[in-house]
């Protein structure tokens, strides 16, 4: 071990009082935290490199040699919004059964084998909007385990078996939704705000149940081409070596383009109403949601402001600071506002017990009332815009945040200069255009969708305190 | 001596069994710089400059194993105060607070006493005592500024502030651009010392909600408490963390101020400071903000040990859910040998779709919906256990799957585990190591754990070389000692009929 005197920190250290045994009030020293001096920071967003392989697959790609590290996101618009009618659960099967079933030159099990030894991780997964296979490996992997990934997603064998297994353990797991509470209020929720929209599918037993191996084998033809994917890497990789992989391994896909295919509509706004899902349960689960402005549209950056404010922002943000701060009637509460490039979603949640269901509720539509209605103080915008201009700088923590964030700008078909302008965009909401947002797009409770899940004393208070409630039945 | 008269003891890297893992091309104690500080505190710092931020994590060797029974929550109650400002943060005339709240905790006491007494005797008084605490709360009010501490945070940028409590530790920790470092020890040096309890009781309720939340609404989590609370008859790992609801109804500020001031002191507590900072300069600060914070006399935390089983115990809980069972034996705490051996079990058993448990269970037979492992629940710091947590796919049973999974721990007792099957999870045991230094946060999360702990951050940078060392003897012996029939608890999740 080696000791030594650190002569430039003892020199301060002369100054303190000796520790003693009893609590030592130093309140009389401690300047206040709001006349802290900092130095500036200057931040420009780092920039992942955009390279276009020769048969059109982007990648966005950002260096960094720490660590020993790979990581590659392959990003497709193959979402679950494209599940067909009646096959909903198709895109989840698919991407799964890619993930586990073996590909022209390697069964499935190999597949796996191979890569739990070498200790890297293929993750596949799928949301609303798009398909996600995640790799990260050590980088002396890099080449058998991108061989791997790329007959993944150009030729997976699809085996039966594992379709199968794939299908059953889908069907366990919708079985069981409503055991979590929380998670079968949400799909619910969501099945609610998008109505009758693509978005609004989710996968059920039966029509999990009817998926076969020619609809998996028709899907990937249809949605899994150069054309429709984007690829992030970053981790300890020249661009050289980037630059001979992927085209060793991806370069040569060349299938004609299919279908051009057509984003399904954007959400209607479904009309407003209580909706009540019975579990018997002692705290109830209310959220209630809306349309809200897309990413795309200019307003997005006020919206972001005022939700903020309104439920979002931490302990001074105004929910939580009713509902759990001053009422303690809640843990969790607040507020999300989900925007896409071509929509967003704003919504409030809050658990509360079964007796303060109707109360929560009433304070909810309080706040969403005052923001829709009285102008916000000037202070408030400025803790908000603050907060959030600060914080922008956590976007690009890591390599893989700053090649992955690149990407989905491009993917959700923002403006290019959308993070360099970030900042200034939010810099610039006023009070006034947070009024104009709040009256354009908030929505009083009674006019969203409002999705109370809870006992029957919760379903009496509903009832008692908005008359009319109507029952669902959550659907498996 | 001259370690005696200086005021930090400083590690400068010493690498004696950093072998294995410079094969990696990333020596981790290298960059670690470790200060402990006169009064005790300790301090592990690693300077990375990727990004323009800096990852804080400080944590205090106290948690709900510290409790005294009948105040099961008051760890993590506390943990909750902590947020609501100090003397300087949020006051605006704190001693006229200091005696407001006086009255309020002397109301609040009395309400408790007689709410616990439950007659009808006192329900004037009572009416009475609630009516003064309403109006003393009003008034307290009038003289703080509510969530300052998340005000201050939040509007300097900070990312994924937060605070943790479990059975071992209690943890506070935030991300915060790098010209902030000093915000960070002005806030958190300040409460740990003169932390104000304001909103006690309503923060009581809140966490009475958490417990609904958590537990009462979450089969999962009623299985997970009844659980702990069968296999464990003595020590206190058979306590939840969040408490019992009647314990944390009545739960008052006197015993958590206790708790604070025994073990929130700079000699129980370690901080980790990892990503764009400058060693020397972040250290004078560290110095100049908890420098003069006293140590306290943490006292020996004896705990009682937990009898050897002698028996398998099973319990069940009827719940609105599907099947799950859980499956505990009782093992030794780290840096006991025989717990790295249960963490090459634990990786061989549940570990990826190749595991054996997951290719026997899941895929090949198809009776079982998910499958884990867990090596070291509800705890660390004592012995612990490790679990099991199984859900049937229907129509296979629990029972079922229960003799399945036991016919796999046979095979581990039994036959030895084969070389490419204990390299391949040395390999991914190696490959978790790197991803946990691959951010901030996760490296101080890992650091100031490990240090606090185990006494020593080194126990991780060094597990590598000890897990190499397992052989497939040393699984077969310790799957024989600790998997028996003897010294497991058994519970099962049933649909409520």
């Amino acid at each position: 071990m080696i000791s030594r005197i650190l002569p430039l920190i003892l020199a301060s250290v002369l100054l303190l009082i000796p520790c003693l045994g009893s609590a030592t009030d130093n309140t009389h020293v401690l300047r206040n935290p709001d006349e802290l001096k900092y130095e500036y920071l200057h931040f420009t967003p780092p920039s992942a490199e955009r390279i276009v392989l020769e048969n059109g697959i982007v990648l966005y790609f950002f260096r960094d040699d720490e660590l020993p590290l790979l990581n590659v996101s392959v990003v497709l618009k193959a979402g679950s919004m494209f599940d067909p009618e009646r096959k909903e659960g198709l895109a989840e099967l698919t991407a799964t059964v890619m993930r586990t079933g073996g590909t022209k030159k390697m069964s499935g099990d190999i597949v796996d084998d191979v890569l739990e030894f070498i200790a890297g991780t293929l993750t596949a997964s799928v949301n609303k909007e798009y398909a996600s296979f995640g790799l990260s490996i050590l980088t002396h992997h890099t080449d058998h385990a991108l061989d791997i990934l790329s007959q993944i997603i150009m030729n997976p064998a699809f085996e039966e078996h594992k379709l199968t297994r794939a299908r059953d353990l889908k069907i366990e797991e919708l079985r069981r939704i409503a055991d979590d509470p929380m998670r079968f209020a949400f799909k619910e929720f969501n099945r609610l705000i998008y109505n009758d929209n693509p978005r609004g599918r989710s996968p059920l037993i039966s029509t999990v149940r009817g998926i076969t191996r020619d609809d998996l084998l028709q899907f990937h033809k249809k949605f899994f081409h150069p054309g429709n994917m984007m690829i992030a890497v970053s981790g300890n990789i020249t661009k050289e070596q980037v630059l001979i992989t992927f085209r060793k391994y991806f370069g040569t896909w060349n299938v004609p383009r299919a279908d051009r295919n057509i984003p399904p509509p954007l959400p209607v706004m479904p009309a407003g109403g209580i909706y009540f899902l019975k579990k018997d349960i002692p705290q109830s689960i209310i959220i209630s949601g809306q349309l809200a402005p897309s990413k795309k549209n200019p307003d997005s950056f006020s919206f972001e402001v005022l939700d903020f404010i309104v439920g979002s922002g931490g302990f001074r943000s105004r929910i939580f600071n009713e509902i759990r701060d001053k009422m303690g009637l809640a843990y969790s509460t607040g507020s999300f506002y989900r925007a896409r490039g071509d929509y967003g979603v704003f919504g409030t949640y809050a658990m509360t017990r079964a007796e303060s269901t109707a109360t929560v509720l009433a304070r909810i539509s309080g706040v969403l009332n005052d923001i829709r209605s009285k102008s916000v103080e000037k202070n408030e915008i400025e803790w908000a815009k603050k907060s959030i201009i600060n914080n922008f700088i956590f976007s690009f923590v890591s390599a893989e945040h700053i090649a992955r964030q690149q990407l989905m700008i491009e993917h959700e078909k923002l403006p290019e200069h959308y993070l360099i302008n970030y900042r200034d965009s939010i810099s610039s909401v006023t009070a006034k255009k947070i009024e104009g947002v709040a009256s354009r797009y908030v929505l009083p409770v009674e006019k969203s969708v409002v999705l109370i899940m809870g006992n029957s004393d919760a379903y009496q208070q509903a009832v008692s305190s908005f008359g009319n409630v109507q029952v669902i039945e959550g659907k498996l | 001596m001259p370690e005696k008269r200086s005021f930090f003891i400083i590690t400068l890297g010493i690498i004696i069994l950093g072998i294995a893992s410079s094969g990696f091309g990333y020596d981790l104690e290298k960059r670690v710089q470790s200060y402990t500080l006169k009064n005790g505190l300790k301090i592990l710092m690693v300077e990375r400059h990727l990004s323009p931020t800096v990852s804080f994590y400080i944590r205090h060797r106290v948690g709900a194993v510290d409790e005294s029974d009948g105040k099961t929550g008051a760890a993590h109650l506390l943990e909750h105060m902590m947020f609501k400002g100090t003397k300087t943060i949020g006051a605006k005339n704190y001693r006229k607070e200091q005696r407001i709240l006086d009255r309020i905790f002397k109301t609040g006491n009395e309400i408790d006493l007689i709410t616990r007494k439950a007659t009808d005797a006192d329900r004037k008084r009572l009416e009475f005592l609630k009516n003064r605490l309403e109006t003393l709360q009003k008034e307290h009010k009038t003289l703080f500024i509510e969530n300052e501490i998340d005000r201050l945070y939040t509007e300097n940028g900070a990312d994924d502030s937060n605070a943790s409590t479990g059975q071992d530790l209690t943890t506070y920790n935030v991300s915060l651009p790098s010209n902030k470092i000093e915000l960070w020890a002005r806030i958190e040096s300040d409460r740990m010392v003169n932390p104000v309890f304001r909103d006690f009781y309503t923060e009581r309720s809140v966490v009475m909600e958490e417990r609904k939340q958590r537990i009462d609404s979450d089969p999962e989590g009623q299985l997970f408490e009844r659980f702990f609370a069968a296999a464990f008859m003595c020590h206190p790992y058979r306590r939840p963390i969040i408490g019992w609801a009647y314990d944390i109804r009545y739960l008052d500020p006197q015993y958590l101020l206790t708790l604070f001031k025994r073990y929130h002191a700079p000699n129980n507590t370690v901080i980790a400071i990892v990503g764009d900072i400058d060693h020397a300069s972040t250290l004078k600060i560290v110095q100049k903000y908890f420098g003069h914070i006293p140590p306290q006399d943490t006292g020996m935390p004896f705990v009682t040990e937990e009898p050897s089983q002698k028996g398998e115990r099973r319990i069940q809980i009827e719940s609105d859910a599907n099947p799950h069972v859980l499956i505990g034996y009782h093992k030794p705490a780290m840096p006991s040998f025989d717990d790295y051996v249960f963490d090459v079990i634990d990786s061989i058993l549940s570990r990826g779709r190749t595991s054996r448990l997951y290719k026997t269970l899941v895929e090949e037979k198809g009776i079982a919906e998910s499958i884990n492992t867990i090596n070291g629940m509800p705890g660390s710091r004592y012995p612990n256990l490790f679990v099991i947590s199984a859900k049937p796919r229907h129509p296979h049973t629990d029972a079922e799957l229960e003799s399945a999974i036991y016919e796999e721990l046979e095979k581990i007792k039994t036959s030895r585990v084969l070389e490419r099957e204990l390299e391949k999870t040395k390999n991914q045991l190696k490959a978790d190591f790197i991803r946990n230094l691959d951010s901030n946060r996760g490296l101080a999360n890992m650091l100031s754990y490990f240090e606090i702990l185990t006494g020593d951050y080194r126990y991780i940078t060094n597990h590598v070389n000890v897990i190499e060392r397992v052989s497939s003897d040393d699984i077969m012996r310790v799957a024989t000692r600790y998997l028996t029939r003897d010294n497991r608890t058994v519970a099962n999740l049933m649909k409520k009929k």
